[in-house]
């Protein structure tokens, strides 16, 4: 930790919190504290708009963080092990598809791996492993969202898609309370960047079977989730406003003014697909309720 | 020195030094020219890590603008369309990042932008890549793209504020999205080639960063000055 960081984090913590503070490189024990630019992050939310924008309606630990990390991981591996043990017909007969999943799962059980040993590594509680239904019936107990999740290849796709933009939403969002310990947070960015390769593949495949889709969320992506189900998912994401923390104030940066070009939807689809946007914790855990029964 | 007062310095630099320079292109008997233009990135809190991030996506945005000027003859249905939302992305996070790197002081906003007193902006150099193919502008988009989500990945780290990582955040998982597209592009289901044995994609320190990126630099830059931890 450089000075000016350390600075900047003493400036924002409290009294009581600065006797906790530990070597930063013994802070794998002490996950489940507060990081300090939680506190500092904090501070200058209120307005809804900027909450929505930041991510972070509740406060989290690092280790609570971690270990959503996880249910996400386990369930996005969970989907794809199913998937690889359908019949062949499930698979497209252009076996580059069938390989896509193959990497993904694989590196969703890697993920999976590295996060137990993270959080066992923090005294922390491994997750167990949830029972799943990827129609979204929740065992038969309410209407299902993908009725044909294991025998149809596009909405499994549809499904895999969701889950990997999710994890990549919820990845952004969960930095902020993993900023305490330099390799926790880079790991964290790692497996962010990872999801996001993930989620452009599963939508470059999407485009190939003919779905109207891009490799990032767009305004322009025909919709693919259920009202009050899995609309969170894209809550938010089409954000044709960029709130930015500067002069002690969160400032809308005027792309309108800006040399952005002068393309017709430069403002209203280039802007949101530029950014992908963080989603709160809470969201998260509702859309995977949505599939765990 | 202090760190702000030493970046501003590098910064005049490179601006008399690219006029000199200009000055030798109409001169018929060029006197050699020695001194050498160094860009420093510095600057105190995160305006060092947000130049660096500035630097990168002024890059990309160049690049893209380039291809889609006069993009190759041989690029399948759609991809004159990919190119130019990159393209329009890029400069989208070009101009973001210079939003953000405006300090508000005491006497006004200041723009701590590294190129805020040069005359003409940093003109980068592609001549190493092979742009009149679909498949020499797909692979140099690859190394770009891949470059910048190792660079956005090892850069997380080193920001004091919050607000930063998240604004930083939110351009790095599209970049990311671009690079697999440039791999699928390229060659099918190879999405994943920077994922390491750890499920872990790749992560870079600006110092590895920058001397990646140098050939297409005009001035040598330096990241010796930005954070390490």
């Amino acid at each position: 930790m450089n000075i000016l960081k350390l600075l900047a984090d003493l400036a924002a913590t409290t009294p009581a919190h600065f006797e906790q503070t530990s070597p930063r490189r013994a802070a794998l024990g002490e996950l489940g504290r507060f990081g300090a630019k939680t506190l500092a992050a904090a501070l200058p939310l209120g307005l809804s708009a900027v909450t929505a924008q930041a991510g972070t309606t509740t406060t989290r630990t690092a280790l609570d963080s971690l270990q959503l990390a996880l249910r996400i991981e386990q369930l996005q591996n969970a989907l794809y092990v199913r998937a690889l043990a359908a019949p062949a017909t499930f698979f497209p007969t252009d076996a580059s598809f069938q390989s896509s999943v193959v990497k993904m799962q694989a590196h969703q059980q890697q993920h999976a791996t590295l996060l137990t040993r993270l959080i066992t590594a923090s005294n922390g509680t491994v997750p167990a492993p949830a029972t799943y239904d990827f129609t979204g019936s929740k065992n038969n107990t309410q209407a299902a969202l993908f009725p044909n999740v294991l025998t149809d290849f596009n909405q499994f796709l549809q499904l895999a898609q969701l889950l990997e933009d999710t994890g990549v939403r919820a990845y952004k969002a969960m930095t902020e309370f993993l900023s305490a310990d330099d390799y926790v947070l880079q790991t964290a960015l790692q497996l962010h960047s990872t999801e996001a390769r993930h989620a452009a593949r599963i939508r470059v495949m999407r485009r190939q079977r003919g779905a109207v889709v891009e490799a990032w969320p767009s305004p322009t992506d025909s919709s693919i989730t259920v009202a009050g189900k899995t609309d969170v998912v894209y809550a938010t994401e089409n954000a044709t406003t960029q709130l930015v923390f500067l002069n002690a104030n969160y400032m809308a940066v005027p792309f309108r003014l800006l040399p952005i070009g002068s393309g017709a939807n430069l403002l209203t689809e280039s802007v949101p697909e530029a950014f992908d946007e963080p989603l709160t914790a809470d969201a998260v855990e509702g859309l995977l309720d949505q599939f765990t029964y | 020195m202090q760190r702000r007062s030493f970046f501003q310095v590098a910064g005049a630099t490179a601006a008399a030094s690219t006029l000199v320079l200009a000055g030798c292109g109409n001169d018929p008997d060029p006197e050699p020219v020695v001194t050498e233009t160094v860009l420093t990135l510095g600057g105190n809190g995160d305006y060092g890590i947000l130049n660096y991030a500035y630097l990168l996506e002024q890059l990309e945005a160049a690049f893209y603008q380039k291809v889609v000027a006069t993009p190759p003859t041989d690029l399948l249905p759609g991809e004159l369309t990919y190119l130019t939302d990159l393209r329009d992305h890029e400069l989208i996070h070009r101009e973001y990042l210079k939003y953000l790197l405006v300090e508000y002081t005491s006497t006004g906003p200041v723009s701590r932008a590294y190129d805020a007193a040069l005359a003409t902006p940093l003109e980068f150099n592609f001549s190493s890549f092979t742009l009149t193919t679909r498949a020499g502008v797909w692979a140099a988009a690859q190394l770009l793209e891949d470059i910048g989500v190792a660079a956005y990945n090892g850069a997380g780290k080193l920001l004091v504020t919050g607000t930063n990582l998240l604004a930083l955040g939110k351009i790095a998982s599209v970049e990311a999205r671009h690079a697999a597209l440039a791999h699928e592009m390229l060659q099918t289901d190879s999405f994943g080639a920077t994922i390491g044995p750890d499920g872990l994609d790749d992560a870079k320190t600006p110092v590895e960063v920058v001397a990646l990126l140098q050939p297409y630099f005009p001035v040598t830059v330096s990241a010796a000055s930005l954070p390490t931890s």
